[in-house]
């Protein structure tokens, strides 16, 4: 079986093919200005060389902020889960995740099974993201590949006491002018950054393991700051930036192994007046929460399982369903003529009385 | 004996030469690398309008970011109280003076005596600054005076974020390239509304909403100033050479520190 993820970022578009367990191929390229077209040629590539058409590809999920532009998508996740299941694949231990991206930065909180327990992101402000390297990489006229390594050999860093990215940008130059050193000037930009990133970190829980990922975790002289700020040393996988894409992949391998695989719960009991059950199909639940809505005794919630949203019923309510749930039958009635049952595009809700 | 007042701004600086309550000439130059080379510069220009010789006596106050690294300044002040004794300057029933300059934004509140009760500054981020209007006119190749010009016709302003420079960057390209693609006049209210919402909001964080009046080089931006006088639902006051406005309260403070002198 064969599954494509594409993470479509805001600098760069990446995408992963994945057959069962192993990566297959993978592309990154610039988005540029038309993203549609831009993923289009990304699955080209993608496929090239490796004898497989895109019609062997049973599931694709799309991510990053170009997710709804990609025309062959079965479905899309946020790149905040598709982050955290792609660090997952590589390494389960991890319990936190530093995204950062072309035009933001995120820091996630996973479980052992890749879910994302809590986020916080900055994409308010250029400072700290790709964009911000970016514009510096021309000033000082270095490849972006090679800023890290750079900033690395500076001998007396230069203090940056700010984090605009347009003010950092005339700091840089007049330093420049003033003949310090490119590798000072760098050091002392990446600290700034570190900094910052370091801060997003202690808004949600600094839990080991610790994990990079992103376009910006290649460079080294950052990556080896946000350690020392940190104080963990931070798991790389074999290409961070793809990390996104990957994720997607399992979202997709997920999605079409899984359905057979989740079942139809059944919430309720037996007892001498008759059997009163609430069953919920989740291979067919789509996570929706109209019924969450609906329901006038509020016996639905939304949970997350194997990475999608269920409904389930709670749990408080599962040995009093016939004193809460007044039936359909009434409930038709007295509700407006609406349902559980009748708002579930999927029909996933069926009651045994 | 002449007063003088110079304000090192980030781009540029600006001083002002005063005789007993009659401003006698201003010059502005570059601010460069060093605050102190760029203060002499502005005020041997300011001098030599003003026709004095070369050393007369003088009282010089500085302000402005560079302020501090003056060796020959007789005192320092802070930007607020220079603003708002300039302002005051200009009309005293001003009581409120917004100043956008290259780096930073300044709402400054001011009593009837011309002395500051409280102020709002942000210098954090480019984002409602001189500077992000200067990259966004150089982005659309336009002047000031065409970007107001232009804004006169817009039917409704684009959205542009308020929070960041380079995003608002990004965001206007996208605007020029959307199919069909956002008016030009559409797109430079927007810039403005997002201007002028950071602005809105350190007013009200102060409490200033009446009397208010403008100054620094943005002030020259009449288009952005009319956008503003919208938002904020009132006429601004805009004085001649807005962009004197510090450097001009720091000439008037160095007339009273003389005046003390004298008692």
């Amino acid at each position: 079986m064969m599954y494509a993820g594409v993470d479509i970022g805001s600098r760069a578009a990446k995408a992963v093919l994945l057959e069962d367990d192993k990566i297959i191929s993978s592309v990154i390229r610039d988005t540029g200005a038309e993203s549609v077209k831009t993923s289009r040629k990304l699955l080209e590539e993608l496929l090239e060389g490796t004898g497989i058409g895109s019609e062997d590809i049973d599931y694709t999920v799309a991510t990053g902020y170009g997710r709804v532009l990609v025309p062959y998508a079965n479905e899309n996740v946020s790149e905040i889960s598709a982050h955290a299941r792609g660090i997952n694949w590589y390494f389960p231990t991890v319990r936190t995740i530093l995204d950062m991206g072309g035009q933001d930065c995120k820091a996630i909180n996973c479980d052992g099974k890749g879910n994302v327990t809590n986020f916080v992101m900055n994409d308010k402000c250029a400072g700290g993201t790709g964009r911000f390297l970016e514009m510096i990489a021309e000033v000082l006229n270095i490849p972006l590949n090679e800023i890290g390594t750079v900033s690395l050999g500076s001998t007396s860093e230069i203090p940056f006491n700010t984090i605009c990215a347009v003010f950092a940008k005339t700091e840089a130059i007049r330093h420049l002018r003033n003949g310090v050193a490119r590798a000072d000037i760098l050091a002392g930009l990446h600290e700034a950054i570190a900094s910052r990133s370091f801060n997003l970190l202690k808004r949600v829980q600094l839990e080991s393991d610790f994990a990079i990922t992103g376009g910006i975790s290649k460079n080294s002289g950052l990556v080896a700051k946000i350690a020392g700020k940190v104080q963990l040393e931070p798991l790389l996988c074999d290409d961070p930036q793809l990390c996104g894409a990957l994720g997607a992949a399992i979202f997709a391998r997920d999605k079409s192994v899984l359905p057979s695989a989740r079942a139809k719960m059944q919430y309720g009991y037996d007892d001498g007046t008759g059997s009163y059950f609430i069953s919920l199909d989740e291979g067919l639940c789509n996570g929706c929460g109209k019924c969450v809505e609906v329901c006038p005794a509020g016996l639905f919630k939304l949970v997350q399982r194997n990475g999608y949203m269920v409904a389930e019923v709670k749990e408080e309510a599962r040995k009093r369903l016939p004193v809460l749930c007044p039936g359909i039958e009434t409930c038709r009635n007295t509700n407006g003529g609406v349902t559980c049952q009748m708002v579930c595009s999927e029909r996933a809700i069926e009651h045994s009385w | 004996m002449l007063a003088v007042g110079i304000d090192i701004g980030s781009l540029t600086t600006k001083a002002v030469v005063m005789n007993e309550g009659q401003l006698l000439a201003s010059e502005v130059s570059n601010t460069l690398d060093e605050a102190e080379t760029s203060a002499l510069v502005a005020m041997t220009g300011a001098l030599e309008k003003a026709g004095a010789d070369d050393s007369p006596e003088k009282c010089v106050i500085t302000t402005g970011a560079g302020g501090k690294a003056v060796s020959f300044a007789n005192r320092t002040k802070a930007i607020t109280t220079c603003l708002a004794r300039g302002i005051s300057w200009h009309d005293p029933a001003i009581r409120a003076v917004i100043d956008i300059g290259a780096e930073s934004s300044t709402v400054v509140k001011i009593n009837d005596r011309g002395r500051v009760t409280d102020w709002a500054n942000h210098d954090k981020c480019a984002a409602g600054t001189g500077i992000f209007l200067q990259q966004m006119a150089k982005l659309m190749k336009l002047s000031f005076e065409e970007m107001s010009e232009l804004s006169r016709n817009a039917k409704k302003g684009a959205e542009i974020t308020g929070t960041c420079a380079v995003f608002a960057e990004s965001e206007v390209i996208s605007h020029v390239h959307r199919v069909p693609p956002t008016p030009m006049p559409d797109i430079i209210l927007g810039i403005y509304l997002s201007v002028s919402s950071r602005i809105k909001t350190m007013c009200k964080r102060i409490g200033a909403g009446e009397n208010l009046a403008v100054s620094g080089g943005v002030a020259l931006n009449t288009g952005l100033v009319e956008t503003l006088e919208k938002e904020l639902g009132q006429r601004i006051f805009v004085p001649k050479d807005p962009v004197f406005v510090a450097a001009l309260g720091a000439a008037v403070l160095a007339e009273e520190e003389m005046q003390k002198g004298i008692q």
